[in-house]
């Protein structure tokens, strides 16, 4: 008991177990869920959100947000299709969108880090200018098929070992930066801002440092996420990533990455966007019709966000407990 | 954002997003000869309605220190249940009664998460935002309901007789003559300042904060539903994705209007000056032949100064006295 008490603490198990559950109870409803190519649909349709949450986590461990991501993944999935079209290599068009999407978080991280402005209200301010140059560049046009770099196109269609080669960027991507966030002192440091900024910066961390290049980080990589949009769809408007922030901060939220700061990890954020798309999936396998699927999402998030609150207190008093003893 | 009404600053916020309204309505007269007739200004006031309605109640609740992103959710379940209602053969008046009631259930909701549970309010209210409009989909499925009444649609197309105003002015101008009153002349607008300056300290002096934040949640989708109301008559139409994204423009308009989100700052006719900035920019920058595009980086790029601007004035202020006061000590 003592031992399920303190895995129910571990922040990923609740998002694992829930998968576990939809995943076999709609399969014991509806045997074809069981079935290799609802799996690969699933991760094939999770790459983008699963990329953005790997980047949104470096944020949201710090206390801060990234709303500004959708916008970016957008910009940048349209700039790669029109800038490959024009005939650049598939290494140039992809170092413009790391660029785009690096300077974006540069100047979210700058503003947050050194003016000491809130990060929500910054990064609502880039997301609407970020899409509003993206319109005026764009100037309506449809990124179509042809466009498409080839590599990008190719990847989109093809697996490796029977999984999408988009979900393994995903699984490539967030072994990087869990390692990062285990093992490097740099990204270590993001737990302890968001433990407590004053503190950490009592201790010595560089705080302003370490924010402005988790908000770079965050950017860079939801750039180059732009080129798993564009694999997944083929295609790129001015459309491309509305209001995708939303359901990537719920992705994260399910997964166990706290919106109050300190904990959480890639390996859930993941874990929650994969959630989201199996129940996305599920509805439809068990006939429940589509409309159903965002107040069940929306229901899904309020769970998560009430256990994450009541692990934490939970935490707490055995902590007070532990001391007292 | 600090307070800057010290005396020393005559020019504070607030005023200065009023001043920034009557430079852009003397630069949209330039720009176009279309501007100033009464057709767009009829337009204008017409198109920032509902964003009016719902900064009036996300002003209280930043200003207490909290935030709602579900108010585009609520207005447009509000706007769903009317719709079904109406569809389901309930009178309209009844219906629109249902689809207040349904935006007031939806505001405890989010209350009841956030001061019962302890739950942060953005948190809550981006799943609560999901979860409202999900209900949307689900009354509609994807059929919008079109076919309302002719008489409560001219209510929300056209002008009271005789003037370019539409008739939801007399609501917009009611809701925010009473909301400024409350806030800066009674004691549960002191309150509210209160809660939002410091929490703890208020409770300990023993203001109810979990109620007044409760009654703030409530109140904010009873004024979403209001707003969904007011969006249904003028579109004429009951839609599931009515209003998407309509929040950020709330809290954009809400934050440029002088509004600290770090809670315990604000003023209701600074608020009201930039819905109607905002409004008034678009028009303009439409009528002198600017695509969308540029609202869209004109209101970042403001919503960015709003929060950038009293960080320098402040900066300056601290260099300022430090000198002085370095020269009183010489």
């Amino acid at each position: 008991m003592r031992a399920l008490g303190r895995l129910i603490r571990v922040r990923e198990v609740p998002v694992l177990l829930g998968l576990v559950i939809v995943f076999v109870g709609t399969g014991l409803l509806n045997p074809i869920f069981f079935s290799v190519s609802i799996l690969n649909d699933i991760l094939f349709g999770v790459a983008i959100v699963a990329t953005l949450a790997i980047a949104q986590t470096f944020v949201i461990v710090m206390r801060h947000i990234d709303l500004s991501v959708g916008s970016v993944v957008g910009f940048t999935s349209f700039l790669i299709g029109d800038l490959s079209s024009k005939g650049f290599s598939l290494g140039a068009v992809l170092l413009a969108a790391l660029l785009v999407g690096a300077s974006v978080g540069a100047v979210n991280g700058f503003l947050v880090a050194y003016l000491g402005l809130p990060s929500l209200v910054v990064t609502l301010a880039t997301l609407y200018i970020v899409r509003g140059i993206f319109n005026e560049v764009g100037k309506g046009q449809t990124i179509v098929e042809s466009m498409v770099p080839e590599e990008l196109n190719w990847l989109g269609l093809n697996r490796l070992f029977g999984i999408s080669y988009l979900f393994i960027i995903v699984l490539v991507l967030m072994v990087f930066a869990g390692f990062l966030m285990h093992r490097t002192r740099a990204a270590r440091d993001l737990y302890a801002i968001g433990s407590n900024p004053s503190a950490a910066g009592l201790v010595g961390i560089p705080v302003k440092l370490r924010v402005l290049l988790a908000f770079t980080s965050t950017g860079a990589i939801s750039g180059l996420a732009g080129a798993v949009m564009l694999a997944r769809f083929n295609s790129s408007s001015t459309q491309s990533g509305l209001g995708l922030e939303l359901l990537v901060i719920a992705a994260c939220v399910v997964g166990g990455v706290s919106i109050a700061g300190g904990t959480g990890s890639v390996f859930g954020a993941v874990s929650g966007a994969v959630l989201l798309q199996t129940i996305l999936m599920a509805i439809g396998a068990l006939g429940i019709p589509q409309f159903w699927q965002l107040a069940v999402n929306g229901t899904l998030i309020i769970a998560a966000i009430g256990l994450d609150r009541y692990l934490s207190t939970r935490v707490k008093s055995s902590n007070i407990m532990g001391a007292s003893s | 954002m600090t307070n800057l009404s010290t005396p020393k600053n005559l020019l504070t916020w607030d005023k200065g997003v009023v001043l920034f309204l009557v430079i852009s309505i003397f630069i949209g007269s330039f720009a176009s000869e279309y501007f100033a007739t009464a057709s767009n200004l009829s337009f204008v006031i017409a198109s920032i309605a509902e964003i009016a309605i719902i900064a009036i109640a996300m002003a209280y609740l930043i200003i207490a220190g909290e935030i709602d992103l579900s108010v585009a959710s609520i207005m447009a379940l509000t706007s769903a249940s009317v719709g079904y209602a109406f569809q389901a053969g309930v009178a309209f008046e009844l219906a629109v009664v249902i689809g207040l009631v349904v935006g007031l259930l939806a505001g405890l909701f989010n209350g009841v998460l956030v001061t019962v549970f302890g739950l942060p309010s953005l948190a809550v209210t981006i799943a609560t935002l999901a979860l409202f409009r999900g209900l949307c989909w689900v009354l509609l499925e994807n059929k919008p309901v079109n076919q309302l009444p002719r008489e409560w649609i001219d209510l929300g197309n056209k002008n009271i007789p005789g003037t370019f105003f539409p008739w939801a002015t007399i609501l917009v101008v009611l809701l925010a003559g009473t909301a400024w009153f409350v806030l800066h002349h009674t004691k549960l607008g002191r309150w509210v300042f209160a809660i939002g300056t410091n929490a703890d300290a208020s409770r300990f002096s023993g203001i109810p904060v979990n109620s007044v934040k409760l009654g703030l949640f409530a109140f904010t989708g009873l004024m979403s539903a209001v707003a969904g109301v007011v969006y249904t008559l003028r579109f004429a139409s009951a839609s599931p994705d009515g209003g998407t994204g309509y929040e950020l423009s709330v809290i954009a308009a809400v934050l440029f209007g002088g509004v600290a989100i770090a809670g315990g700052v604000g003023t209701m006719w600074g608020v009201l000056a930039a819905v109607l900035s905002l409004g008034v920019i678009k028009s303009g920058l439409q009528l002198a032949g600017f695509s969308a595009n540029a609202l869209l980086i004109v209101s970042g790029g403001l919503l960015l100064i709003s929060v950038i601007l009293p960080r320098v004035t402040e900066f300056v202020r601290v260099h300022r006295s430090k000198a002085s006061t370095i020269k009183r000590t010489q």
